[in-house]
């Protein structure tokens, strides 16, 4: 068992009479890189703050390596901080930039020298010790910026929304190499961000918080499969709404939900909750039968009126309106399959376990 | 095109040419009286002659220079402008720094307080200084001229190191403090590197308006010492002639060069650009 390194319990913390950040608790194992996830305003910030001690908290305590963190002001805390506009001095060069918390910590010169080069090699930037900030390309500055806050051996690296300054291309390349970096320093690392696929691609363990509040924590693919609340779901990833209730059971694993798009059947034990009104299912997880392809056994029929298709090289994304007038998404892979026309009667079946049950 | 498009394009041609000429009558009005000057600081004339010279000469400029009355005004003018401009930025770094971590309230209320000259007539700043030093019985013409210098120029020395403050991204001192740099070490290491050019500018400022000044210096000077635009207005009173052009193009060469420098070392539009109340 690995020991934990950062520690919230019950912090909460209020701006005026706004809660900003109301009773989180959460820890933060060595070497696992966590992500807060939630929309701006859910308190992520204001809690990666309070962790770096530019907050205090109103309540709660938080512990860095076992020693709580109470009237520790930020330069005494061990933390890596990488802001969102990574906020390299520009007066300095990008050697100096990486130095700068060793100077401050006062190493011996040549022992400085040596942890710098270490740092620019662990991130690719040997080479470009001369350069200024404004000399840097986004991925450069923000490897820099990696570097610096690496440099002293924080206890914990703290991210917020490390990638969303850069363009869509560059983001989805540098996660990958940004995780390899954390992972290959073994950084305890909590990442703040509003985008799912950075904490999905970057983060062991997410954490998704709306209004001050803690929802869900868990890995990617649970919070994805079995989110606990509408608000996790709609949050991850995209999602279809069938509303109405459970009914007689089938099978010890499947029951009847009738709804005002037909009866459906969805998978649920005998221990599933009765108050459940609500079921979505992933888009990708719709298939669209072709031409008078029959509907497989045990599956479940809508059938609706193509309202578009985007064709968006990778995945097709159907929009089809449905009898009841609510609008379902559907995306298939591109197999090169037959595009429908708009207006064409389509069927599409989804499977009773890819019903995901919200009360 | 339908005639209500048609109106309207006619409405829009009407108004840019109307503009266009309103600049270019605003520039005239600006730079003909400038260029008048210029070539009268050249005039060979002994008397006003009507434009333009019939004849150039240096003979003004000579003039200037081998006046001791003016000689001794130019003197003054440029200690006293190096002072205040010393002075002057160093008040206004300690007040913008003061100024910056106060919370925004509080902020705000000094910040009126500290610009607070610039509203009130210099002709009022020096009737009152005037009548304060005789109280307080500061005689020595210098210092009573340098007291209301640092006055008149400290606002534009504490604009200008706030707007250079206020460009700094809170973001960079955060990060220096997660570093292991306490605020203090943070503000030398960071903050103060990056606000050097405001600073110099807010420097530059001080210097040419107190160079420029004639409102207050006009009721602190005496007749030991007197800044060179109080001696021009003075000679202006006795004898008129064209050494006041030359004075004049002299100056306004000297504030040409500064603002040259200026806009070299901190870019002209950062240093009067908008930021200046984000302290």
């Amino acid at each position: 068992m690995l020991s934990t390194v950062l520690e919230l319990r019950n912090v909460s913390k209020r701006f005026g009479n706004a809660p900003a950040v109301s009773d989180v608790s959460f820890s933060v194992r060595s070497g696992q890189i966590l992500a807060l996830l939630g929309p701006s305003g859910c308190g992520k910030t204001t809690t990666l703050r309070m962790i770096a001690g530019f907050v205090d908290p109103d309540e709660g305590t938080i512990e860095i390596g076992g020693r709580d963190m109470r009237d520790v002001r930020p330069h005494e805390r061990n933390v890596g901080l990488v802001f969102q506009d990574y906020a390299l001095f520009p007066h300095l060069s990008v050697e100096q930039n990486v130095a700068y918390g060793l100077r401050q910590r006062g190493d011996a010169r040549d022992a400085i020298a040596r942890r710098v080069e270490e740092m620019l090699t662990l991130v690719h930037l040997k080479g470009f010790e001369a350069r200024r900030p404004a000399g840097l390309s986004g991925g450069q500055q923000q490897r820099v910026a990696l570097a610096r806050a690496m440099a002293i051996t924080p206890d914990v690296m703290l991210l917020d929304e490390p990638l969303s300054a850069l363009d869509a291309k560059l983001r989805q390349e540098l996660r990958f190499e940004l995780k390899q970096i954390l992972q290959a320093a073994h950084c305890t690392t909590l990442i703040v961000t509003h985008d799912q696929e950075e904490a999905m691609s970057l983060a062991d363990e997410i954490i998704v918080m709306d209004r001050g509040r803690v929802l869900q924590r868990g890995i990617a693919a649970a919070i994805y499969h079995t989110p606990r609340t509408r608000t996790v779901a709609e949050f991850i990833g995209r999602t279809n709404w069938f509303e109405g209730k459970l009914g007689q059971a089938i099978t010890p694993a499947l029951r009847e939900f009738a709804s005002d798009e037909g009866r459906f059947v969805v998978a649920a034990d005998a221990a599933i909750d009765n108050a459940i009104v609500q079921f979505c299912v992933r888009p990708e997880r719709l298939r669209i039968l072709t031409g008078d392809e029959p509907a497989g056994e045990g599956l479940n029929l809508v059938q609706g009126t193509l309202l578009s298709a985007a064709y968006l090289g990778s995945e097709i994304h159907h929009a089809v309106k449905l009898s009841s007038g609510r609008t379902i998404i559907c995306i298939e892979q591109n197999r090169d399959q037959a595009l429908p026309a708009a207006g064409a009667q389509l069927r599409i079946v989804f499977r009773p376990s890819d019903c995901i049950l919200i009360a | 095109m339908g005639k209500r498009h048609q109106r309207q394009r006619v409405i829009d041609d009407v108004a840019g040419v109307t503009v266009t000429g309103m600049i270019v009558a605003t520039v005239l009005l600006l730079l003909l009286p400038l260029a008048m000057t210029l070539s009268m600081s050249f005039d060979a004339r002994d008397y006003l002659g009507p434009f333009p010279p019939s004849e150039l000469s240096w003979r003004w400029y000579e003039k200037f220079f081998a006046d001791p009355y003016l000689v001794k005004g130019l003197k003054t003018s440029l200690q006293l402008a190096t002072l205040t401009a010393l002075i002057a930025t160093a008040l206004g770094v300690s007040a913008a720094v003061a100024l910056d971590r106060l919370p925004g309230r509080l902020a705000e209320l000094a910040i009126s307080l500290f610009l607070s000259p610039l509203i009130v007539p210099g002709v009022v700043i020096g009737f009152a200084l005037l009548l304060f030093y005789s109280r307080a019985s500061l005689d020595d013409t210098f210092l009573r001229l340098l007291g209301g210098h640092v006055l008149i120029t400290f606002p534009y020395a504490v604009r200008t190191v706030l707007a250079a403050l206020g460009g700094i991204r809170p973001s960079l001192r955060e990060v220096a403090q997660t570093l292991g740099a306490s605020p203090t070490r943070a503000f030398w290491t960071v903050t103060f590197p990056l606000a050097r050019t405001g600073i110099a500018a807010g420097a530059i400022f001080a210097f040419v308006f107190s160079l420029d000044d004639v409102a207050v210096s006009i009721f602190l000077s005496g007749p030991d010492r007197y800044t060179l635009p109080v001696a021009l207005v003075s000679m202006l009173h006795a004898n008129f002639d064209l050494t006041i052009a030359a004075v004049a193009v002299l100056i306004m060469g000297a504030s040409i060069a500064l603002m040259f420098v200026l806009d070299w070392v901190a870019g002209l539009d950062r240093v009067i650009g908008a930021d200046y109340y984000k302290a």
